[in-house]
């Protein structure tokens, strides 16, 4: 038993996640951890992206240890081509991933409009307004469908757009954008350059890594300022901006004599109508026809964020603890859509009662049921799904319920709107903190879990110690995540900032981590940069200001730090990307980038020496800023 | 004796072995480090390419007894650690003369520039490693049970098959039921054999 418990405090910092690690050993059951171990060597060529497999004369390989090895691939690409192909094909795969869902909500938003969805409608029409006037559409004795209507349309046709440039890339200030244009990278459309990444990575295109690596910088803005800040900005607008609001975090938020309905994927769309059909009363009365006491609804990843930030619904968890809320035992349901779903679940649920639920026309899981969703039914087919999870009650046995007792409260729902209305309206409270010194920076961190990093230690040390530094910190995600279930988010956490963050925090009665959303929302971060950059009249990367995604592992976190990179911002990766392969390209990204873009990567594992270096930077931008 | 017993009909020519090597015998022991070091650290596993694509072998010192590069080298530099029977190579003292690449019979002995001289690299059997009770690193890299470590003669008599002592011909002509591959590989190799075979000219 010893050897057990000491294996799970290996694998997480998370009491809650000990917990429940040492129950699936227990019974047995296979979890992510298990597999990486299984896994073990994992292939040194795909680590360093040495490995080619984007034509049929490969797989090729590049052999780092010894010349008279192959240094080429057959048709003849270097290193350093091979690594930057890979990263762009990375970053393309990211960007596609929240350009998609930003997709997906313009089309929800215009059916909306069209009046043609089954439940949604406008809920913020200041944020509604604004993004007419932003994109010159008249508002003037015109309906809110009208009005809709129009920007609808013209938020589809960023997708398409072939010419540029995206309107929100328009936010950033005058300088970032006259240097993006300067180095052309600024993005013609969503859709052109994810399209282009994948031709120039087709065998026999582009070969100069400088020439790769720009077209991924152009991608990610792309992202960044174009599909993700569409997915925010709508999802604002249909199902309101987020203002702060109480709830819990950690699987200590499952209910033991309740329906547990897990809603774990990305997109608001399903999330929100699974929440409001939830609350049917019809389905409430069946669940205490089935021997439950109510429906409880909890969130899970970042679609747990979005109804986490709009309705206080609590959260489960994040990425790695998706596999153990079904060992709970306790979960009726698992409902999924897209992204950071680990196909993993079906096999594990079948050794419950719990259902896998899929949505998406886009995901489907073998051995999850496939009720599909749309937006004209989303009400109805959202009550379908959950009449589903209520029916699944009576098969729980209550004999292998083992839910932790962890949950935490935690001050959520600071979008950008929110942040300004709790500093009275403006910006300048802000800004002469950050003059005075009492905040010395403030710091984005963000992105995923990777079970190659012991769990939630990589975000917690490394914000802890930002705060502690007296810089505030913006996140979202999975961090986001981790800094809710260990009490950061509480206006109580001030006491473990600096002095000078602290006094900011108690004067404003606000947490020193404040929750921004999920990963699509990092756009919100990009907004506060840009605002708080136009409002000095300098650009992003004069702020001092920095990033870090302590244990990322997805391809959206490529493109995502790639996009704070472009927009100036200095970000430290806790995990190493696949490029070390080549010293050309990891030169580039890790010094070169500076000259051109005005920020770099840095890579560190240790995330006390992360925010060192994230605090070093920071004090050579104030320095830089005469403060 | 204790060796590493090769299954080449299980390798898929992945090189995790030889990469796993190097960095086994790099400074740092860790892959992000010891791209960077000088000198490189090199592969003493080295994975051939059989006869017909999609087959190879990973070939490496086999620790002959009476060894005969240990036989030739006229400088003493090649000795045999007694406890565990490993052939050895003293950098310092080789002067990269090639007589044992010469009379080895596996071809497995090369030659880098280790520090400031020339100097015959080969396999160690990872002495390190073995003295703390660890598997040579190429068979823990190897994922296909290619390479396996063991007792000899338990091993002999549990891979015992015609195959076992064959290479890429023969792997090629096993039927799928000695073969012990399943049958995708199995399909995916003589596809290999194809390719490289129809239209070329006797």
């Amino acid at each position: 038993m010893a050897n057990k418990k000491d294996l799970s405090i290996q694998r997480s910092v998370d009491p809650a996640t000990q917990y429940m690690l040492r129950i699936a050993e227990e019974q047995n059951i296979e979890t992510a951890w298990d597999r990486l171990e299984a896994q073990q060597p994992q292939c040194g060529y795909g680590e360093l992206g040495l490995c080619c497999r984007h034509c049929n004369m490969g797989p090729c390989r590049i052999d780092p240890f010894d010349e008279t090895g192959p240094q080429k691939g057959v048709c003849g690409a270097t290193a350093d081509t091979m690594v930057a192909r890979g990263l762009l094909r990375a970053i393309a795969a990211g960007a596609a991933a929240h350009s998609d869902h930003g997709r997906d909500i313009a089309h929800t938003f215009l059916l909306t409009a069209e009046g043609k969805s089954g439940g949604y409608e406008i809920k913020d029409e200041t944020k509604l307004m604004a993004l007419a006037k932003e994109y010159d559409i008249k508002t003037n004795k015109r309906s809110k469908e009208e009005i809709a209507l129009d920007l609808a349309h013209a938020i589809h046709n960023e997708f398409g757009n072939q010419t540029g440039p995206i309107r929100f890339t328009r936010r950033a200030p005058e300088k970032r954008v006259a240097l993006w244009e300067e180095l052309g990278i600024d993005p013609r459309g969503v859709d052109r350059e994810i399209v282009e990444c994948m031709h120039r990575t087709h065998i026999g295109v582009d070969h100069d890594y400088v020439h790769i690596i720009l077209h991924g910088l152009r991608t990610s803005i792309s992202d960044g300022w174009g599909g993700s800040m569409i997915a925010t900005e709508l999802s604002d607008v249909l199902f309101g901006t987020p203002q702060p609001i109480k709830s819990m975090a950690n699987l200590g938020v499952l209910s033991k004599d309740m329906v547990n309905i897990v809603a774990h994927g990305h997109e608001p769309t399903l999330s929100e109508m699974i929440v409001a059909a939830s609350q049917d009363p019809e389905l409430v009365k069946l669940s205490k026809e089935k021997g439950a006491e109510g429906i409880n609804v909890v969130g899970m990843c970042c679609t747990g964020n979005e109804i986490l930030m709009r309705h206080g619904i609590p959260i489960a968890g994040n990425f790695l603890q998706q596999e153990l809320a079904i060992i709970t035992g306790a979960v009726e349901a698992v409902i999924v859509d897209v992204q950071c779903i680990m196909p993993a679940l079906p096999d594990l649920a079948s050794c419950y009662h719990t259902e896998i639920i899929s949505t998406s026309p886009k995901a489907k899981f073998p051995g999850a049921t496939h009720i599909e969703f749309n937006e004209e039914g989303a009400l109805d087919i959202a009550k379908q799904i959950v009449q589903k999870a209520v029916e699944n009650y009576p098969d729980r046995d209550p004999d292998r319920v083992n839910i932790p007792n962890e949950k935490t409260e935690a001050l959520v729902g600071f979008s950008v709107e929110a942040i300004v209305d709790a500093l009275g309206g403006t910006l300048d409270p802000l800004l002469d903190a950050i003059k005075s010194g009492a905040i010395r920076g403030i710091a984005g961190v963000v992105g995923c879990n990777n079970p190659k990093v012991r769990h939630d230690y990589g975000h917690l040390k490394l914000v802890e110690e930002l705060i502690k530094n007296n810089v505030l910190v913006l996140n979202t995600g999975c961090n986001a995540i981790a800094c809710a279930k260990a009490g950061l988010m509480l206006p109580e956490a001030a006491e473990k900032a600096g002095e000078g963050l602290k006094g900011v925090c108690k004067a404003l009665g606000v947490p020193p981590v404040l929750h921004m959303g999920s990963c699509v929302d990092i756009s919100r971060i990009l907004v506060a940069a840009a605002a708080i950059a136009n409002a000095l009249g300098v650009d992003i990367s004069d702020l001092p200001v920095a990033g870090a995604a302590p244990e990322w592992m997805s391809e959206k976190a490529v493109s995502i730090g790639t996009y704070v990179v472009s927009s100036g911002i200095y970000t430290v990766l806790g995990t190493v990307p696949q490029v070390l392969g080549s010293p050309n390209v990891t030169e580039l990204l890790t010094a070169g980038a500076e000259g051109v873009i005005g920020a770099t990567f840095a890579v560190e594992p240790d995330p006390e020496k992360a925010a060192a270096l994230m605090i070093q930077r920071i004090d050579e931008k104030r320095k830089g800023l005469g403060i | 004796m204790k060796t590493v017993f090769v299954n080449p009909e299980r390798c898929i020519g992945c090189k995790q072995c030889q990469i796993a090597c190097a960095v086994e015998h790099s400074q740092s022991k860790a892959l992000y480090q010891a791209v960077f070091e000088e000198p490189i650290p090199r592969p003493r596993v080295l994975v051939a390419p059989g006869l017909y694509l999609d087959t190879s072998f990973p070939n490496k010192c086999r620790h002959c007894d009476p060894a005969p590069c240990m036989t030739v080298c006229p400088t003493g530099a090649i000795s045999r650690d007694m406890s565990m029977g490993i052939v050895l190579v003293d950098e310092q003292k080789c002067i990269a003369c090639a007589m044992c690449a010469m009379v080895c019979p596996f071809d497995v002995i090369t030659f880098y520039t280790m520090w400031t001289k020339l100097a015959a690299i080969k396999c160690d059997h990872c002495i390190e490693r073995q003295s703390r009770g660890e598997i040579p690193a190429c068979v823990e890299a190897c994922k296909t049970g290619a390479l396996v470590f063991g007792d000899i003669n338990e091993l002999v008599k549990s891979a015992r098959t015609k195959l076992a002592q064959s290479l890429s011909v023969a792997v090629i002509e096993m039927d799928s039921e000695t073969a012990r591959i399943p049958a995708h590989v199995e399909a995916w190799r003589s596809m290999g054999e194809a390719v490289s075979t129809i239209g070329v000219e006797e």
